[in-house]
């Protein structure tokens, strides 16, 4: 089993989730992307037979396939608004930006290493790619749901590049990373609960009101 | 990262002993005052705070001179502007405190930038922060490196020293923390500058070109001239006394200048004799500028105000105090037999030596520095002429000049013991200096074991065997001689006892009130319009009138113009505020464009990478 497939099918997500107009399509995108990542470790870990990385994965899956999107509809349903997501940017106009980002992504990483040839190579690309599409996400959501959600795409990001440059972070790195995501979701979760209780929305480009 | 293992190791050489000697001289006696000064004054919370601040500047104060490590001595100066930051806003219900706190704190921020950079410039040579390996190191930079970093260091640690026209800081910050702080302040910290220009530039960095010193000898003579002309100007005591230390701080380089000039012209008894010169100077002015303060506490303390123009007659009711300020006072504006006049008396020595042996150029030049000094000392003559008389004599211009009592007992004996090593070091200058031989001859590396500038303990003499010496004690002999002579002749005489007793400055005129007295705005006006090139002087009249043929009444006010706030500061000010209004305009408070800003960044870093 090649681990591409599942790399190619985070890229599928990612532009899943650019495309996805409701809060929940986004959530069950970003349920699947981080689901594709569990599975590509996992098939690392029955490779390589290290103990470490079984747990790297196994925390992969409690986190990111099951408390985190659990915990997210939960606010959903919690604050109770509205399901759409709230575009700057049409979500075709937003699958082409990534697109073209995805293009930068395979110009920039074929600077600094073969492309074409080794899984490295590819998931160098798609890593980028995911960061790049992760902030764009925060950048053109208003719902501030999407910017944590970004923020956690931008990590899945980031563990496909550690372990396609670098052939992954050190073990406790890991551990304290996942620790860092989780607890920073719990605390942008009460951060929208509380917004929503105080200006009864969510939508991140009113809050500029707040400037001093 | 071997270079961090900052080894907090000491050296306690010449040098620093006699950096702690001035450190201790003026930092027992004033925390000895702050005893009486803070009761009463202050919520007993506040008093506790005021003390931890004091230890932990007078702490730093100590840790600075005495560290051999550079990059040790960067963290414990910044803690010693840190701490006299929080001493300078301790009054911080204050709008005053806080904005002389955010000129002190900017200005010296400025400094130590300076310094950092400095220090790192050497370290790229010697590899290592230790002060020997810093020496070692400079050996090998090339010339122009020096010379960048003898500016770098010179303007660094001439913002904490105040010189001009970076002394903008000074004015506000001294005063403006309570009385003890500021005579350590004015008497020892911006000494600690000092510590650092000996210490780098002249042991560590080596004097390398003749220009240095000349620039050191031209900035300090405009900070000398420039530092009393304001304090001319001044009726805040306290802000009189910091304008006064930019001047002491101007006669301090003088020498130090003067030193570093001949030891480039190679004249080593003369380098030394003029950074002993320059040493004398720096501690003389640390006590008589502690005492200074001192006394302007007490003032303060006993009438809390601070402007001379509401003050008077308080010899009467403050008779200690008032003969602490005139010691001071004969002290600071060089007066024989007391210790300003020995240090200014060596400085000008050192012009004229210098001037002896130069050439032409060279003669100019000092005999210029040794006019500027002169011309220095007789404002300085004047202006305490108008502080101490303004302050102390005439009739009380208000009711709590009136009503002012001498203050504890704490404060007077503090004030007492400075006076008292005033007294010490105007008379025995020729012990001290043969301390300071050991210091200058450390600092510059000359053996000084052969020389001496004294002919025996009681008289100096800078040139062995012939022309000028000069001999306190008898001088103070001769003083006490005549004086007696006068009083004789006044007590002897027939007719003494027709007497008419008047108002003080009533000019046998018997209607004056205090209203009627000269001021100390009057007595500067001479000045004012002497110096008018330099001060810019204007007025504003305002006439309120009833009707057309009677005014009710008639406003006048004069104001000098602060030529270096709106020429230099001003403008640089209101340039920044200007970038940071156009900065202002990409800082919408949107979440969204400030990740966009980052996105953009990085699409662009990315693009850049490509091409």
């Amino acid at each position: 089993m090649q681990i591409d497939i599942f790399l190619f099918g985070m890229l599928i997500a990612n532009f899943l989730m650019v495309a996805a107009k409701r809060i929940s399509a986004l959530i069950n995108g970003f349920c699947l992307q981080a689901l594709l990542l569990f599975l590509a470790t996992l098939i690392l870990a029955i490779r390589s037979k290290n103990i470490e990385l079984y747990i790297v994965a196994f925390l992969l899956f409690l986190l990111k396939v099951v408390l985190v999107p659990y915990f997210l509809r939960r606010i959903v349903k919690r604050i109770k608004v509205e399901e759409n997501l709230g575009l700057f940017v049409n979500s075709a106009l937003s699958l082409f930006l990534v697109l073209i980002f995805t293009y930068m992504a395979y110009l920039f990483a074929s600077t600094f290493m073969p492309v074409g040839e080794s899984v490295n190579g590819i998931s160098c690309v798609i890593s980028l790619s995911v960061m790049m599409t992760g902030v764009f996400m925060m950048i053109s959501r208003i719902k501030a749901l999407t910017q944590i959600i970004g923020l956690l795409v931008i990590e899945n990001g980031l563990f496909v590049f550690a372990a396609a440059v670098s052939g992954g972070m050190p073990f406790i790195v890991e551990i304290a990373i996942f620790f860092d995501v989780f607890v920073c979701v719990i605390i942008l979760g009460i951060f929208v609960y509380r917004i929503n209780r105080l200006f009864t929305h969510i939508d991140v480009n009113k809050l500029r009101n707040l400037k001093g | 990262m071997g270079y961090f293992n900052a080894s907090m190791s000491f050296s306690f050489d010449y040098l620093s002993l006699f950096f702690l000697a001035v450190i201790a001289v003026v930092s027992v006696p004033s925390a000895v005052y702050s005893v009486g000064y803070l009761k009463g004054e202050y919520p007993r919370a506040k008093i506790i705070f005021a003390w931890f601040l004091l230890v932990m500047f007078i702490l730093a104060m100590v840790l600075v001179v005495t560290v051999s490590n550079a990059f040790v001595f960067l963290i414990v100066w910044e803690t010693m502007s840190l701490v006299s930051y929080f001493l300078v806003t301790f009054d911080n219900e204050q709008e005053k405190s806080l904005r002389a706190g955010i000129i002190y704190i900017v200005m010296t921020h400025v400094g130590t930038a300076l310094i950092t950079a400095a220090i790192l410039t050497m370290f790229q040579y010697s590899h290592s922060f230790d002060f020997a390996a810093l020496k070692s190191g400079c050996q090998i930079m090339p010339e122009n490196t020096k010379n960048f970093v003898f500016i770098l260091l010179f303007f660094g640690f001439g913002a904490k020293a105040g010189v001009v026209p970076l002394h903008i800081w000074l004015p506000y910050a001294h005063p403006q923390a309570p009385s003890h702080v500021s005579g350590i302040m004015s008497g020892v910290m911006i000494k600690i500058a000092i510590y650092g220009i000996l210490r780098f530039v002249i042991c560590i960095l080596g004097v390398t070109a003749m220009w240095w010193g000349n620039m050191i000898l031209i900035i300090a003579s405009i900070s000398c001239v420039v530092g009393v002309m304001y304090a001319l100007m001044e009726h805040d005591i306290k802000k009189l006394l910091a304008y006064h230390s930019v001047e002491n701080i101007g006669i301090i380089l003088l020498g130090i200048g003067a030193g570093m000039v001949f030891l480039k012209m190679d004249l080593p008894v003369l380098a030394v004799f003029a950074f002993c010169a320059g040493l004398y100077h720096l501690i003389n002015h640390a006590i008589f500028k502690g005492l200074l303060f001192l006394c302007a506490g007490s003032v303060y303390k006993a009438t809390g105000t601070r402007d001379i123009e509401k003050l008077g007659g308080l010899i009467k009711v403050m008779p200690r105090t008032a003969l602490f300020f005139l010691i001071g006072s004969i002290a600071i504006s060089g007066l024989p037999p007391l210790n300003g006049f020995v240090s200014e008396w060596l400085t000008l020595q050192a012009f004229f030596l210098g001037a002896l042996a130069g050439t032409a150029g060279t003669k100019i030049f000092m005999g210029l520095c040794a006019a500027v000094l002169a011309l220095t000392g007789g404002l300085a003559a004047a202006c305490f002429a108008k502080a101490f008389g303004v302050t102390f004599l005439a009739m009380p211009r208000s009711a709590r000049a009136a009503n002012a009592k001498e203050v504890s007992l704490s404060m007077k004996s503090a004030m007492f013991f400075l006076s008292l090593l005033t007294v010490i070091f105007g008379l025995f200058p020729a012990v001290i200096m043969k301390i300071l031989v050991k210091v200058s001859g450390e600092i510059t590396g000359i053996d000084t074991a052969a020389m001496s500038f004294s002919l025996n303990n009681f008289s100096l003499a800078p040139q062995p065997a012939n022309r000028a010496c000069l001999s306190n004690p008898l001088l103070a002999l001769i003083l006490i001689f005549f004086c007696g002579l006068a009083a004789a002749v006044y007590y002897l005489l027939p007719g003494r006892r027709n007497t008419v007793k008047n108002r003080t400055w009533d000019c046998g005129y018997y209607k004056l009130d205090s209203r009627n007295e000269y001021t100390a705005t009057a007595f500067s006006k001479p000045f004012r319009a002497a110096f008018s090139f330099f001060f810019l002087p204007y007025r504003k009249t305002e006439k309120i009138r009833e009707s057309f043929y009677h005014v009710k009444y008639f406003k006048y006010e004069t104001f000098t113009t602060p030529i270096f706030k709106q020429y230099i500061y001003d403008p640089i000010v209101n340039a920044i505020f200007m970038a940071a209004g156009y900065m202002r305009r990409i800082q919408r408070g949107s979440i969204h464009l400030y990740i966009a800003y980052i996105f953009i960044t990085l699409l662009g870093l990315i693009i850049f990478y490509r091409g």
